[in-house]
């Protein structure tokens, strides 16, 4: 089993109307025992910039504990928040330090820029980037939810359809994966708003 | 190369070749060996090609009204989950259930060749049923023979006979244990902690289905490899009855409902940072 | 086989681990003690190779020692779970240690704890967590009858159930427990679970 697979994640981050959306399971397993049905794997950098991070357990942890630290020396010599772009190549550059022991992960990074354009992308455990104009998938279930998201996305939605397909895309597609699941996590970013919810899914 | 499995018809020495005019009629299937130089490595890949579904949880127990068996329905290869709506508690004959953990071609195959060809037969005979102890030494005889072939059969069975209620385990490695209470398949751990726990000989049908559900519920919230549905049939003196199958999706917000005002189904405003 | 497990009640946490220091076929010792009482208020259940586990445990044990030394005040149980999970993740890309730990403890604030951190270093706050073979036995005994606000007397019921379906499941079964707890007076020694006596006990 890769190394990748250890934990169980499924991440999926969606664009929308000048909004976009992130989503996640909610699984921390070993294997294919489950340890706790709590987990979070995305993390709120600022406002509205998140960053979800897929793969193993302890990399996701130790990557988004190294990312807010230099996102707040950022801050603190800037006065001001990283753009998303910015921040995407910073991850990239991170992860590329570690280019021959690299952090077991697959980022997906969603944000809305200063004029309310949504940003999304991905990258591979070594910081090669992929940007994406509808959206972006990663983790065990990966494989499910691009077809999922293949077929449900539809350009320009509102912020409550987003949600809307983005948990059903999440919900179909981890209950096609052994290692992921057990409730989902959703964030969905407009302007003015984050809305945070925890969607119910099947527990086995 | 024919392999030799007339151990499958009762009055028959279990060794021995097939007398000709019979060939084909009366007696079990036997399989083409491959003619190749590499046996052990054309197995493997043979292994590989139907590579069993492993990941699952079923259970069986005897109690004072009967065996009550149930089974999880998932299938997985790998990670992906290829159906959620297996059915693992093969239904061998009125009297008798048999379960499935392992290759699910060699488990159906093997049932369905247990109920016709030799429980039937051994009815047609003997103008009586098989016993539970019969029916599973035969299966036991057959898969000892095919023993390092690479044959995958984790199974109970269970079943209602002269003598009572009865319950085998018997694997493809050629094992078979009379027992009270067997769960087999990855999630059988969990299962058995639940089952252990809650076990009384003297439990009504109620109780025990509920048991066996309770088992299997928690098999699957633990068990990456075991989810779907979990079916709980109860065997009788008049014979096997499916009780229940409730989707564990559903089960599991029927054990512990959403607490009203907790985190679940709310929407919670970020504080910004 | 090494087993080790714990759970949160009302106002403590309870953990216990098996006493058996094994060595291929070779039964070492059935009294060793694999729960360290960190500090006052916190314990550290390690399972894992005994090396390992005891020179991790210690330096840890030691490093939270010194804090509280230097800054006159103790760390909090998140605190500390946090700290060894950084040296377990340092450690990690280096020479691992080869320790999976729960760690309990009880704050004034935030009340009992228990931390689940494995040995590659993920790190997770749960109510009831195992490692170990005995982990499977012990997982589904716990979510069967674990119930929020929990008392002593039911916690340590439910761990004496998790400790005979251990004796009676787990082919390599070990045959001593003990079982420690912490509350807001402590951290100490509950009880001990032998179904053999070591000779040496009372020397221990």
């Amino acid at each position: 089993m890769s190394i990748f697979e250890y934990n169980g994640s499924a991440l999926i981050a969606m664009v929308g109307k000048n909004c976009f959306a992130i989503a996640s399971d909610r699984r921390l397993g070993v294997q294919l025992q489950t340890v706790a049905t709590d987990f979070k794997r995305i993390n709120q950098v600022h406002d509205r910039l998140f960053i979800g991070l897929s793969g193993l357990a302890t990399d996701a942890q130790t990557l988004y504990q190294r990312l807010m630290f230099r996102h707040k020396l950022y801050q603190l010599r800037e006065e001001r928040d990283m753009k998303p772009e910015t921040f995407a190549s910073l991850v990239s550059a991170i992860l590329y330090e570690k280019r021959f022991g690299p952090y077991f992960c697959q980022p997906v990074i969603a944000g809305l820029s200063d004029e309310d354009r949504p940003f999304i992308c991905t990258m591979d455990s070594i910081g090669a980037k992929e940007l994406a104009k509808d959206f972006v998938v990663a983790g065990t279930a990966s494989e499910s939810l691009y077809g999922a998201c293949e077929a449900m996305f539809k350009p320009d939605m509102e912020a409550e359809e987003l949600f809307e397909i983005v948990s059903q895309a999440l919900l179909s597609s981890v209950d096609r994966d052994c290692l992921s699941g057990w409730g989902g996590h959703v964030f969905v970013v407009t302007p003015t708003e984050v809305k945070e919810r925890i969607l119910k899914g099947r527990m086995d | 190369m024919k392999l030799d499995t007339s151990g499958l018809e009762s009055a028959a020495p279990l060794v021995g070749a097939s007398s000709g005019f019979l060939d084909g009629f009366a007696d079990a299937p036997s399989f083409e060996v491959p003619t190749t130089n590499d046996f052990d490595g054309f197995q493997k890949e043979a292994i590989q090609m139907v590579k069993p579904a492993k990941g699952t949880t079923t259970l069986a127990f005897i109690f004072k009204d009967g065996v009550m068996v149930a089974a999880d329905s998932r299938a997985s290869m790998g990670g992906y989950i290829s159906s959620q709506s297996v059915k693992k508690i093969i239904e061998i004959n009125p009297y008798m259930l048999g379960t499935m953990a392992g290759g699910a071609a060699d488990c159906q195959f093997w049932h369905r060749n247990l109920g016709i060809k030799v429980c039937r037969l051994h009815e047609l005979a003997n103008k009586r049923r098989i016993s539970v102890t019969g029916a599973s030494k035969l299966l036991a005889n057959i898969l000892y023979s095919y023993r390092g072939m690479g044959l995958s059969v984790g199974t109970m069975i269970a079943g209602w006979d002269e003598t009572g209620p009865g319950l085998y385990y018997v694997d493809s490695e050629g094992g078979r244990l009379k027992g009270m209470r067997f769960s087999v398949g990855s999630g059988s751990p969990y299962a058995y902690g639940v089952l252990d726990d809650g076990y009384r000989y003297d439990m009504s049908v109620e109780e025990a289905a509920e048991l066996a559900r309770r088992a299997i519920y928690h098999a699957t919230f633990r068990d990456g490899a075991s989810g779907g549905v979990a079916s709980v049939y109860h065997v009788g003196p008049n014979g096997w009855k499916k009780l229940s199958g409730d989707d564990v999706g559903e089960l599991h917000y029927h054990y512990y409902p959403v607490v009203e005002g907790a985190v679940e189904q709310e929407m919670v405003e970020v504080a910004a940072a | 086989m090494e087993s080790i497990f714990g759970l949160v009640g009302d106002g403590f946490a309870v953990v216990a681990a098996d006493t058996s220091a094994v060595h291929s076929i070779l039964v070492h010792k059935s009294n060793e003690d694999k729960i360290m009482v960190l500090d006052s208020h916190k314990l550290v259940a390690a399972s894992g190779e005994p090396g390992d586990r005891v020179q991790f445990t210690e330096y840890i044990q030691k490093n939270v020692a010194l804090y509280q030394f230097r800054n006159g005040i103790p760390l909090t149980t998140a605190a500390a779970a946090n700290f060894t999970r950084g040296e377990l993740a340092t450690a990690l890309r280096k020479n691992p240690y080869m320790v999976n730990i729960l760690m309990a403890g009880f704050d004034k604030e935030a009340g009992a704890s228990l931390y689940y951190i494995d040995y590659i270093a993920s790190l997770h706050k749960v109510e009831k967590g195992a490692f170990g073979y005995g982990s499977y036995f012990a997982l589904s005994l716990m979510d069967r009858h674990y119930h929020s606000g929990m008392s002593v007397e039911e916690a340590i019921d439910l761990v004496d159930k998790c400790i005979i379906e251990i004796r009676s499941r787990l082919v390599v079964a070990p045959p001593n427990f003990v079982i420690k707890i912490v509350d807001k007076d402590g951290a100490r020694e509950y009880a001990w679970r032998e179904s053999i006596r070591d000779a040496s006990v009372a020397a221990a």
